[in-house]
C-alpha cells in the first residue's frame, strides 16, 4: 500500500555545485529560487492495483515515483509505504560498467536485499528472461541500451517486490521484449503485487492500468478511471 | 549502535560493494594491484633521497628509509581511503537515485576496500623490517588497536567530505591539497623531535601525530604508545567519527535532490 498525504517536494533552482560559486553568491547576496516539483499530493494506492501516472514532461511524475521509492525525502507531508518496494526501474539502474553482467546481478541482488544464496537460485531465471546468456560474462559497459534495460527489468522482477515502480522503460525494448515484460507484469499482478508505472503510451494506460493519476505542473488534477484521465489529459 | 545495526542488516550489500571496489580496481589497469605496491615504494624512494641524502633528517639509530616507511604505510592508507571515499557518493549516483539504502554504506565500503591495500603494504613493510634487521617486538600485538582508531578517524573525515562533495563538487579536487598539507603537518618524513618545544602542543592537536607516533613506538622501539597523546588522538578520532556520521546522516536526505 502506498499512502501520500499532503506531500510536497521542493527543489532549489540553479543549485551551484562549486564551493567557489556558492561563496561568491553568498557575498553577492543572491538567493536560490525554489520551486515545487510536487504540490500537495494526496492519494492512496491499494495493494494489488495497477496504476499509471501520466502527464507532460516536467509535471512531477518521476518525482512522485522517487518519493515512493524512498529515494527523495518529502519537504512537506508524509509518504507511507507498506510492503517491500522494488528498485525504481529506469535505464542503467545501478550497474557498474567495469563489471560483467554476472557480477552485476549479484551486486544488484544484494543491493535490493537478497542474500547470496537466494540470488544463486534465481540466477539462471534472471539471465534467461533477459536473454543474455551469451553475454553474461561481458562487462556491461559493452551492452546496448536495450540489453541494459532487459537486465535491469529482469533483476527487478525476479526479486519479487511487493510494489514494482517503473519509469518509462518499456519504450526502449523491442516489441517482442515489451510483450514479454507485460506478460510477466500481469503474472506478477496476479500474485498480488502492486504495479505503478509512468508512461507516455496512453494505449498502455488504457489496456493495462486499472487506475490513472494525471499530473499537471506538480498537481494531481485527476485520479481515477484511465479513460477519463486520458480524456482530461487531451483537454489540457 | 544504530550505525552498526544498520551495517549488520546490510552486511551482504556492504560486502558486495567492497568487493566491487576491489574487483573494479583490479580490472581497470593491466598493472592492477601492483600499483598498490609500486606507489608506496616510489614514494619511499623519492622521499628517502630528498630527506635523508639531501636534507639529512636525524632519526636516531634507526635508518631513515625504515623510519619513514613505518609512518608512510599508515599515511598512504589514510590518504587513499579518504580520497576514494570523498567521491564515493557521486560515483554511486545511480544507486542513490534509484534505491533507498543507508547511504553511509558507500563511503564506509570505499574505506574498507582500502584495507586490502593496507594489508599488502604491511607485508612489504615486514620485508623491510627483516631487511633492516629490526626485530619483531611483542608490542606489535597492539597494532590492531591503532589501526582501529585510525579507521574511526578516516571514516569520520570521509563522512564529512563525501557528503559535502555531493553539494560542492570541487571538494573532490581540494582533497588532494588538504591531504598534502596534512601530511607535512604530521611527523611522517621527519621526527617529532625536530619540532620546537613551544610549538609541540599545537602540533599535537592533529590526531594523526599521536597515531603515527604510536605506530613508530610499537614497531620500531618496542614500546607501548605514549598514553597522553595516544588517548587524545583516540578521543578526537571518535569525536570526528560521531560528528561526521551525524552530518552525513543529516545531509543524506537531500542527496537524491541534487545528484
Amino acid at each position: 500500500m502506498v499512502d501520500f498525504s499532503g506531500v510536497g517536494k521542493q527543489f532549489k533552482k540553479g543549485h551551484k555545485f562549486l564551493l567557489k560559486e556558492a561563496f561568491l553568491d553568498f557575498f553577492r547576496g543572491e538567493k536560490l529560487e525554489n520551486f515545487w516539483a510536487v504540490k500537495d499530493a494526496t492519494f492512496k494506492i491499494k495493494k494489488g492495483e495497477i496504476v499509471g501516472i501520466i502527464g507532460a514532461n516536467g509535471s512531477g511524475k518521476s518525482t512522485i515515483l522517487k518519493l515512493m521509492a524512498g529515494v527523495l525525502t518529502p519537504t512537506r507531508g508524509e509518504v507511507k509505504v507498506i510492503g517491500r518496494i522494488g528498485p525504481l526501474i529506469e535505464l542503467g539502474a545501478g550497474f557498474h560498467p567495469e563489471l560483467t553482467g554476472r557480477e552485476n546481478i549479484y551486486l544488484n541482488g544484494t543491493i535490493l536485499g537478497l542474500s547470496k544464496k537466494k540470488i544463486d537460485k534465481k540466477f539462471s531465471d534472471i539471465v534467461k528472461f533477459a536473454e543474455l546468456s551469451e553475454f553474461i560474462d561481458t562487462p556491461v559497459k559493452h551492452y546496448s541500451s536495450g540489453m541494459y534495460m532487459r537486465l535491469g527489468f529482469s533483476i527487478a522482477i525476479h526479486i519479487d517486490p511487493d510494489i514494482l515502480l517503473i519509469d518509462e522503460i518499456l519504450a526502449v525494448g523491442d516489441t517482442n521484449f515489451q510483450r514479454k515484460c507485460l506478460d510477466k507484469m500481469r503474472e506478477f499482478h496476479e500474485k498480488g503485487a502492486t504495479i505503478i508505472l509512468i508512461t507516455h503510451s496512453l494505449d498502455l494506460v488504457k489496456s493495462f492500468c486499472q487506475r490513472a493519476i494525471l499530473l499537471w505542473s506538480g498537481k494531481i488534477i485527476y485520479a481515477g478511471l484511465p479513460d477519463k484521465a486520458i480524456k482530461k489529459y487531451a483537454q489540457i | 549502535m544504530d550505525y552498526f545495526r544498520n551495517l549488520f542488516r546490510y552486511k551482504d550489500l556492504f560486502l558486495q560493494l567492497t568487493l566491487r571496489e576491489i574487483k573494479a580496481k583490479y580490472k581497470q589497469s593491466i598493472l592492477g594491484y601492483s600499483w598498490v605496491i609500486l606507489v608506496p615504494l616510489i614514494n619511499l624512494g623519492v622521499l628517502s633521497i630528498v630527506f635523508s641524502y639531501l636534507f639529512k633528517v636525524p632519526t636516531g639509530n634507526i635508518p631513515y628509509p625504515i623510519f619513514l616507511f613505518v609512518a608512510l604505510v599508515p599515511w598512504l592508507f589514510l590518504s587513499n581511503a579518504v580520497s576514494s571515499a570523498t567521491g564515493s557518493v557521486i560515483a554511486n549516483g545511480s544507486l542513490v537515485t534509484k534505491v533507498s539504502l543507508p547511504r553511509e554504506i558507500l563511503p564506509a565500503s570505499a574505506v574498507t576496500s582500502k584495507l586490502v591495500d593496507l594489508f599488502l603494504m604491511m607485508i612489504i613493510l615486514s620485508f623491510f623490517l627483516i631487511l633492516y634487521k629490526i626485530s619483531f617486538h611483542p608490542t606489535l600485538l597492539f597494532a590492531p588497536v591503532i589501526v582501529l582508531i585510525q579507521i574511526l578517524l578516516i571514516m569520520g573525515v570521509s563522512f564529512f567530505l563525501s557528503a559535502g562533495n555531493v553539494f560542492y563538487r570541487d571538494i573532490e579536487h581540494a582533497v588532494g591539497l588538504l591531504l598534502m598539507v596534512w601530511m607535512y603537518l604530521t611527523p611522517i618524513v621527519y621526527s617529532p623531535d625536530l619540532i620546537p618545544k613551544d610549538l609541540k602542543s599545537l602540533f599535537y592537536l592533529n590526531p594523526m601525530a599521536g597515531i603515527i607516533d604510536a605506530y613508530r613506538n610499537i614497531i620500531l622501539d618496542g614500546n607501548l604508545p605514549d598514553w597522553g597523546s595516544f588517548c587524545y588522538s583516540a578521543a578526537i578520532s571518535l569525536a570526528v567519527f560521531v560528528l561526521g556520521y551525524l552530518y552525513f546522516k543529516n545531509r543524506s536526505r537531500f542527496f537524491a535532490d541534487v545528484i
